[in-house]
């Protein structure tokens, strides 16, 4: 009676109904909105159910300047990327959500980080911290090498990627431990 | 009825009276029952015509002697006749009757001469060039070259009568009957004719003949003027296509209707074009060949990008149009207009912008397999990174012997077999790519038969002192490394052998 198939990444669950514009595969870039998460059974559900794609999730708050300007660049690729990668934002301050930045250890706003088929991406860029991408990107061109590099890594079976940005285009922060 | 008869027997009367009387008749007759009228008219008409080209015919007789007048084909000039004809049974039974009887007279035999020397008055352009072809005997004493100059014949018909007996051209004002440039070339040309003056009589014929040129084609005016008068009557739907005026020419360069129906569409295209450029005009902004199509009001307000195209539409729809109306199919003209309406609506179409373009996603990376390409071109490109015999042979090494080495004691690079006892060869040589090997075979062929002065002690190996002569063993499979078929350690070419116990 019931057929047992696995979705595919248009019909992820998580997408709430106000937002199932941006995954129908809007023609104009302007008005497309990015799915934001708040629940944990929701990640959960993006994470478990993108498959074949890259699911890039973005921890963050929504009033900061440089989530801003990382929310300006995904909104752009998201079209264009939409073949092979889906995007959504996480709201950071939301309770549940807490266990996903305890886990990933999430300090610096705003974080991106990769999954492949419900693995875990990490992207070696030359800074200290493998598993997320700290901070915006300075094109929009820059983020969708960076979703290539993951999907190909990803595709072969490889669950750590190098980065394919030159040095100068990385953003750099500092690691403190434990405040030193 | 009985008039007809009447006017028949009689003998033709003079063309000037007959004009007057058609266009009273046609006047009369305007408001009147349409189809009485126009046959009365389409009849007095017919006698013009035929009156005109009696005359015409006569004078031909005194005129000049070869006639190579040529015998058209029938159908045109009876069209309209057959016209008017097809209008009759409209009207009551009683008068077709009467127009049999009468029909039947008219086809007695001098109707059928008069109407077959007279379907040419139809042919405009065929019966003035005939008109042409008698009047460029005579000036042709004076000035030959006029004739391929002017090609129009009115015109041609006009510019001799200016011109006269004059020998200096300059004398003579051509300004309005042709096209400035023309004169300029025609003057030119006069001044260095080789032509002689006419003689009186001759000046006089040629006068004559071209007075009945222009005569005949004022009547031709006239007569289109007539018919498009009647051109709703005559065909309501091929002048709802493209307006009466143009209607009327089309028919009359065409013959009548029911020619202009059989044409195929692209003729009625092209009916009315004008001539090939003359006198050096440049044909590098000749436009495409339409004509009287390009007086049509929905051709000139279409943009000139879509000319071409709307010219092709309007034409084949308006070949369609003279069908119906051929057959007499549709007498209101609903059918012109549904047919102007579809056109109309078709060039709006076209000025349509395109629709907007959606912007794709990008494809998903390694989801397309790369073109592989082949050939000689790739094959040869390869070579360049092949991995070479000495190559080979360097990697290797002989099991216990140690390989030399480029800085000696194993420092720098190692030579593996290079150069080693027991390779088979005496020096490894750049072992030739099979593309060159196929290229040196094809040469070595062509230039094998030399011009024969060589003496017959040369031969085609040369020896440098570099090289030597080193013949090689073609038993030695010592060095075949490209293969990996043949055996290294079983011989391929010895046998098992006994050894005598003594």
């Amino acid at each position: 009676m019931f057929v047992c198939r696995p979705l595919q990444g248009s019909e992820n669950p998580f997408i709430p109904e106000e937002d199932g514009a941006a995954r129908r595969g809007e023609g104009e870039m302007g008005s497309v909105v990015l799915p934001t998460l708040r629940r944990k059974r929701e990640v959960d559900a993006a994470i478990r159910d993108t498959l074949d794609m890259v699911l890039v999730l973005r921890f963050g708050r929504a009033a900061d300047a440089a989530c801003l300007q990382l929310d300006d660049i995904l909104a752009k690729s998201s079209w264009d990327i939409s073949k092979f990668a889906t995007i959504a934002l996480v709201d950071m301050d939301s309770e549940e959500i807490q266990v996903y930045v305890d886990y990933f250890d999430i300090t610096l706003v705003p974080a991106t980080i990769f999954f492949f088929n419900a693995h875990h991406m990490k992207m070696d860029s030359g800074t200290p911290d493998h598993t997320k991408w700290i901070g915006s990107f300075s094109s929009k061109q820059d983020f969708i090498d960076v979703v290539e590099a993951v999907f190909r890594g990803g595709m072969k079976g490889k669950l750590i990627v190098s980065c394919p940005l030159p040095p100068e285009r990385i953003p750099r922060f500092q690691l403190l431990f434990k405040d030193v | 009825m009985a008039m007809y008869t009447l006017r028949l027997s009689r003998s033709p009367p003079s063309p000037d009276s007959l004009l007057r009387e058609a266009e009273g008749a046609g006047r009369r007759n305007l408001g009147g029952d349409g189809a009485a009228g126009l046959l009365h008219a389409g009849k007095t008409w017919a006698k013009i015509m035929a009156s005109l080209a009696d005359s015409f015919l006569a004078d031909l007789d005194e005129l000049s002697d070869n006639e190579a007048y040529p015998e058209e084909d029938n159908a045109e000039a009876g069209g309209a006749d057959e016209d008017s004809d097809d209008d009759m049974p409209d009207l009551e039974s009683l008068n077709y009757d009467d127009l049999d009887s009468v029909s039947k007279l008219q086809k007695t035999q001098r109707y059928n001469d008069i109407m077959q020397k007279v379907e040419g008055a139809l042919e405009k352009s065929t019966d003035l060039s005939n008109q042409g072809f008698i009047l460029e005997e005579d000036p042709e004493l004076k000035f030959p070259e006029l004739e391929s100059l002017v090609h129009h014949p009115i015109d041609y018909a006009r510019v001799v009568k200016k011109i006269g007996n004059e020998v200096d051209l300059t004398l003579v004002d051509l300004e309005g009957l042709l096209p400035s440039a023309v004169i300029m070339v025609v003057s030119v040309t006069a001044s260095t004719t080789s032509g002689k003056p006419l003689s009186e009589e001759n000046l006089l014929k040629t006068i004559e003949a071209c007075d009945r040129a222009l005569n005949l084609d004022a009547a031709k005016k006239k007569v289109l003027d007539f018919v498009e008068g009647r051109m709703g009557y005559i065909a309501p739907n091929l002048s709802a296509i493209v307006g009466s005026a143009v209607a009327a020419k089309l028919m009359g360069i065409a013959g009548g209707l029911g020619a202009l129906a059989k044409m195929p569409a692209c003729n009625v295209q092209l009916l009315g074009a004008k001539r090939k450029n003359l006198a050096g005009f440049s044909t590098a902004t000749s436009q495409f060949r339409v004509g009287y199509l390009e007086h049509t009001e929905i051709f000139q307000s279409t943009p000139p990008a879509l000319r071409t195209r709307a010219c092709r539409l309007i034409a084949a729809k308006s070949t369609l149009a003279a069908r119906i109306d051929s057959i007499r199919g549709d007498p209101t003209g609903k059918a012109g207009r549904n047919l102007l309406e579809e056109i109309r609506k078709k060039i709006e179409k076209w000025q349509e912008p395109p629709p907007p373009k959606l912007p794709k996603p990008l494809p998903v990376p390694d989801s397309e397999p790369k073109k592989k390409r082949g050939g000689r071109r790739l094959r040869k490109m390869k070579e360049r990174y092949a991995v070479t015999d000495m190559m080979k042979l360097a990697n290797r090494m002989q099991f216990g012997i140690p390989e030399e080495s480029s800085l000696g004691d194993g420092l720098g690079e190692g030579y593996g077999m290079l150069g080693q006892a027991g390779s088979g060869k005496l020096r490894v040589s750049a072992a030739q790519n099979k593309l060159a090997a196929k290229v040196a075979k094809k040469f070595k062929e062509k230039s094998y038969g030399s011009s024969g002065a060589t003496s017959g002690l040369t031969s085609s190996l040369a020896f440098t002192p570099v090289q030597g002569i080193e013949l090689s063993n073609p038993q030695a499979h010592g060095n075949h490394l490209g293969s990996g078929t043949q055996s290294t350690y079983f011989s391929e070419t010895g046998t098992f052998s006994k050894i005598k116990r003594t």
